[in-house]
């Protein structure tokens, strides 16, 4: 799928995606949209094929060790590419913001992380922050309500760039959605450790996401999508949930997480 | 019935809070207000993010200056006629208070709110010793009343509900009326420490900052039992963790503002005090004695071991009132005297790490509570740092461990990662209706209480390959 | 104790050398200079609320939701009198009241109204006399001594306290400068508004231990309504407390 007529243009910049092992996994579809929406954004976009987890799941259970392993594997795979872009808040999070982090004591390492972070973004934010971009030509008729992933949120100050992009879905209206900037308790290993937490957390979001009278849920971070979404299914709600990527690339037309192909 | 059980797990405590709906409410009113009403004030105070730069870095020079402080707090109060105590540990400390009791022939004493003073277990000490405590603030007084801990650093009874109060106080107070308001209620504690306070021996206090530069303790409260508290007995008795300490009068006065529009929105509580030594020649009212415990119990420790930051922690509860967890479980549910992120900070520095293992990991990571700390504490972080540490020590669990080796052991080695998720998520597709699973094996944690959407079969990879090979 | 003293010192020198690397504890002269220039920043963090002048904040303040008392204006203290028994009769209250012991309150004419001299436990009415007043916070200040008995403001079911319009400090540091290096007081007690709890349930009540009511009566100061904004107001005074100086009015 790579574009193979860009204008000479320096303006084409080459992009390395990192779709993140939960969208390898589990909703591959989020994962193709990047690529669209890069690719109408003025990026070349390469697949890292040996990409497998920025080691986030052991960075958050306290496992620093293996924590870089993981690390370094990834750092060397991604550093060769002019802009990393990863379709969710905690893993863009976890490459810009913790990687570095991890190599206090090793400067040649940590010069490296450094280096990788500073290229390293959000997909959502790096359309509009980095590319300027607005989808054209999109439309989509529905209500939608959009959830900011904590991550996402306060690691990397993504809130104004997913709703700029959605303004400009034609016929798609975005409800307020109350506490909107509050945690749906999903945190990873913490929704299966203390569930019993998570699941009050998440009985919480649900009541406020189906109070919005919203016809969609949209995010950019798919584990917490997954978490709403299992939670408003087994509450027996209509409630439809994307990625926001997917309403941006044209997908909303297609099955939404959870519904079958 | 006290909800907190020593024996019991933390999840326990939390199966216990979860299912206990008149909790919930008690909480989603006291800090939905609290939320509101800080959101409120911050909105009207454009300098607010200025201020908590300030207010950090106030801190954060204290701290780095610490012994500094306390020598000059120390002299200061002493040249004023006050005793200053030195305790390395919670036992000490109460061994002191006791001591000054003693010494002082007290039978009663009057306290007034101190979370240090529950920290390090004062009210047991003082009850070991014979001296009849008595509570003045109404919320300590309410659970001195039930035998609760408290569940909350500014609102220690929110558990309750008026018509617990009310039963309380029909059968413990002299002259209860009618309890048939909240006004009413507090009438009836009005009434019943009223003559409490003129008669106490000792009154004991905390202190919510100390001023180096003159010696004085402050306090911060609404309800005026501090005051008489602190003022009638022959001897005050102050009892403060070490990192209290700011520079100046001024400078408390820059956390001052922080303090109270963090915990209740207010811009300053009704009676902000500075207490600085006995009773003058000249002075009408006022104790004879006054005695400052200054309590270490685990401060050098943070110090030491990468927690400083959290010594800047003025108290001010936001982070509770603000976290996704706390407002489901409540206070008691984390089984120390300090609960919710500030709490899962502290509590495994002040009662060790195999007791409270659970409270670092028993979090999101969403950042909220740093967002609204008034002094910047990067609790996330810290909390990130316990992992760590149980990490290391071993002290997760063997199954645990054994995941996430497993996990990385693939992780590193792409081929075989591929062909294990490539099989895991069709093995998925076996458990699916439609497209969700409500049930798997190994999934329990998940599917307990929600379904999980079914993958598509294929990976991204696998997808994204075949698509690279189609000419 | 001395041991535990030396125990505790160690181990924050230890441990902040440690976290220094290895260098010098800065003098005590570079503390200082450092807690300076942390204070002098404060300017900048102010929530901004003076509009109208000190006194008028401060009025402002006091009467607001938030603070809950309740505020009158005399020309002089010889009217504080009259507005005490003003009080009193629009409360139905009658009896004796307390009389905080400062002279320039014992001066005036107390005629038509019973005073005494010490609050009981369930004292209905203190009248006083503030040291001063914060407008930042609507805050009356009070200094323990020999004229104010720290007890006088925390007995009583109403507290009736006269201030004069030029001892309003107008934030909070103003304050604390004014007596800085001074001799503190025992107590120094910053009063903003009536006692109150919200323990139970969450719900406001006036009048947990302290004063249900507080009623403030300013003495002096720039004509009502005249909004000359950062105005100074400063007033003749008879008597200052020792290391007061006079308030500064101006706006920083």
């Amino acid at each position: 799928m790579v574009q193979d007529s860009y204008p000479e243009s320096e303006d084409v910049v080459r992009v390395g995606l990192f779709v993140t092992c939960l969208v390898d996994a589990m909703r591959p579809a989020i994962g193709f949209a990047a690529i669209t929406l890069l690719e109408a954004a003025r990026s070349r976009v390469e697949v890292p094929l040996q990409q497998t987890c920025c080691g986030q799941p052991a960075l958050n259970s306290g496992d620093l060790a293996g924590t870089r392993q993981l690390a370094q594997r990834t750092i060397a795979l991604l550093e060769p590419f002019q802009y990393v872009v990863v379709p969710s808040g905690s893993c863009a999070a976890t490459i810009r913001i913790h990687y570095p982090d991890l190599f206090q004591d090793d400067p040649p390492w940590r010069a490296r992380a450094q280096a990788l972070a500073a290229r390293t973004y959000e997909l959502l934010s790096f359309l509009v922050d980095i590319r300027a971009w607005s989808p054209k030509q999109v439309a989509l008729r529905a209500c939608a309500t959009y959830h900011d992933s904590c991550s996402g949120l306060r690691e990397l100050g993504i809130e104004a760039q997913p709703r700029k992009l959605l303004a400009s879905v034609e016929g798609l209206s975005l409800r307020p959605l109350a506490g909107n900037t509050s945690c749906c308790g999903f945190g990873g290993t913490f929704c299966v450790k203390y569930a019993a937490i998570s699941n009050a957390i998440v009985e919480e979001k649900a009541r406020s996401i189906e109070a919005t009278g919203a016809e969609l849920l949209l995010g950019g971070d798919l584990g917490c999508l997954m978490n709403m979404a299992g939670k408003l299914h087994r509450r027996g709600s209509s409630i439809r949930a994307f990625h926001a990527a997917e309403i941006l690339a044209g997908m909303g037309g297609g099955p939404a997480i959870g519904e079958a192909m | 019935m006290s909800a907190v059980g020593e024996r019991l797990t933390f999840k326990a405590r939390v199966r216990v809070a979860l299912a206990d709906p008149v909790l919930k409410v008690a909480i989603d009113r006291t800090t939905g207000n609290a939320r509101t009403k800080r959101a409120a004030a911050i909105a009207a105070w454009p300098g607010f993010s200025a201020a908590r730069d300030l207010g950090r870095d106030i801190k954060d020079h204290v701290i780095a200056h610490l012994d500094h402080y306390l020598i000059q707090f120390e002299r200061n109060a002493k040249a004023s006629g006050a005793k200053i105590h030195w305790a390395c540990t919670g036992p000490e400390a109460c061994d002191i208070v006791v001591g000054i009791c003693r010494k002082a022939g007290a039978r009663t004493v009057t306290r007034s709110k101190s979370m240090l003073g529950e920290e390090i277990g004062l009210p047991h000490a003082l009850q070991e010793a014979g001296i009849e405590r008595i509570e003045t603030d109404l919320a300590e007084h309410i659970i001195q009343l039930a035998g609760d801990p408290p569940s909350h650093i500014v609102w220690p009874a929110l558990h309750k509900t008026r018509e617990q109060v009310a039963a309380l106080f029909r059968d413990h107070h002299h002259n209860p009326g009618t309890l048939a308001t909240i006004e009413a209620m507090v009438a009836s504690a009005r009434r019943e420490l009223r003559g409490r306070f003129l008669t106490a021996d000792v009154g004991i206090s905390g202190a919510n900052f100390l001023i180096a530069d003159t010696g004085a303790v402050c306090t911060v409260t609404n309800e005026g039992n501090a005051e008489l508290t602190t003022t009638p007995p022959r001897v005050h008795i102050v009892t403060a963790g070490i990192e209290k300490l700011v520079p100046s009068t001024a400078h408390a006065m820059v956390m001052l503002r922080l303090l109270v529009r963090s915990a209740t929105g207010a811009e300053l509580t009704q009676y902000t005090t500075f207490h600085c030594g006995p009773k003058r020649p000249g002075d009408l009212d006022g104790p004879a004695e006054f005695h400052i415990v200054l309590v270490d119990g685990g401060r050098t420790r943070m110090l030491a071991e990468g927690l400083a930051e959290m010594l800047r922690c003025i108290r001010c509860g936001a982070c509770l009132n603000h976290c996704v967890v706390y407002r489901q479980i409540g206070g008691h549910a984390y089984g120390s005297t300090y609960p919710g992120p500030m709490g899962s900070v502290l509590t495994p520095m002040l009662e060790g790490l195999p007791r409270s293992k659970d409270l670092p990991h028993a979090c999101t990571l969403n950042g909220q509570c740093q967002e609204v700390c008034p002094v910047a504490i990067p609790l996330p972080t810290l909390l990130r740092g316990w992992r760590d540490r149980l990490w290391r020590l071993g002290l997760e669990s063997v199954s645990v461990r054994q995941g996430f080796a497993l996990w990385r052991f693939l992780a590193l080695r792409p081929a075989l990662y591929r062909q294990a998720s490539g099989l895991a998520v069709r093995m998925m597709s076996w458990f699916a209706r439609d497209g969700w699973i409500a049930r798997m094996p190994l999934a329990s944690g998940w599917t307990r209480y929600r379904d999980l959407p079914r993958p598509p079969g294929r990976t991204f990879i696998a997808q994204y390959r075949r698509r690279m090979r189609r000419p | 104790m001395s041991d535990a003293r030396s125990t505790i010192l160690t181990a924050i020198r230890a441990a902040l050398e440690r976290r220094r690397g290895g260098p010098p504890m800065a003098d005590e002269t570079t503390i200082a200079a450092e807690a300076e220039r942390l204070r002098a920043r404060v300017d900048a963090t102010r929530p901004d609320r003076l509009g109208g002048g000190p006194v008028n904040a401060f009025l402002k303040r006091l009467v607001s939701p938030a603070v809950a008392a309740t505020a009158e204006r005399v020309a002089t203290l010889g009217d504080f009198p009259d507005t005490v028994r003003r009080y009193l009769t629009a409360h139905g209250l009658a009896g004796s009241v307390t009389l905080q012991p400062h002279p320039d309150l014992l001066a005036l004419d107390w005629s038509e109204i019973e005073t005494h001299g010490q609050p009981s436990l369930d004292e209905p009415v203190t009248v006083g006399l503030a040291l001063g007043a914060i407008a930042e916070t609507g805050t009356l200040v009070f200094h323990s001594g020999a004229t104010s008995p720290t007890l006088f403001a925390f007995l009583p079911v109403h507290h009736i306290v006269a201030v004069e319009a030029g001892r309003i400090w107008s934030w909070l540091e103003d304050y604390a400068d004014a007596f800085a290096g001074c001799a503190q007081p025992r107590n120094v007690n910053l009063i903003t508004g009536p006692s109150g709890t919200t323990d139970i349930e969450g719900t406001l009540v006036r009048g947990a231990h302290g004063p249900g009511h507080l009623h403030v009566v300013l003495i002096g100061g720039a004509v009502p309504n005249s909004d000359v904004a950062g105005a100074p107001d400063y007033a003749t005074l008879s008597e200052r407390p020792m290391g007061a100086d006079p308030p500064n009015n101006s706006s920083r």
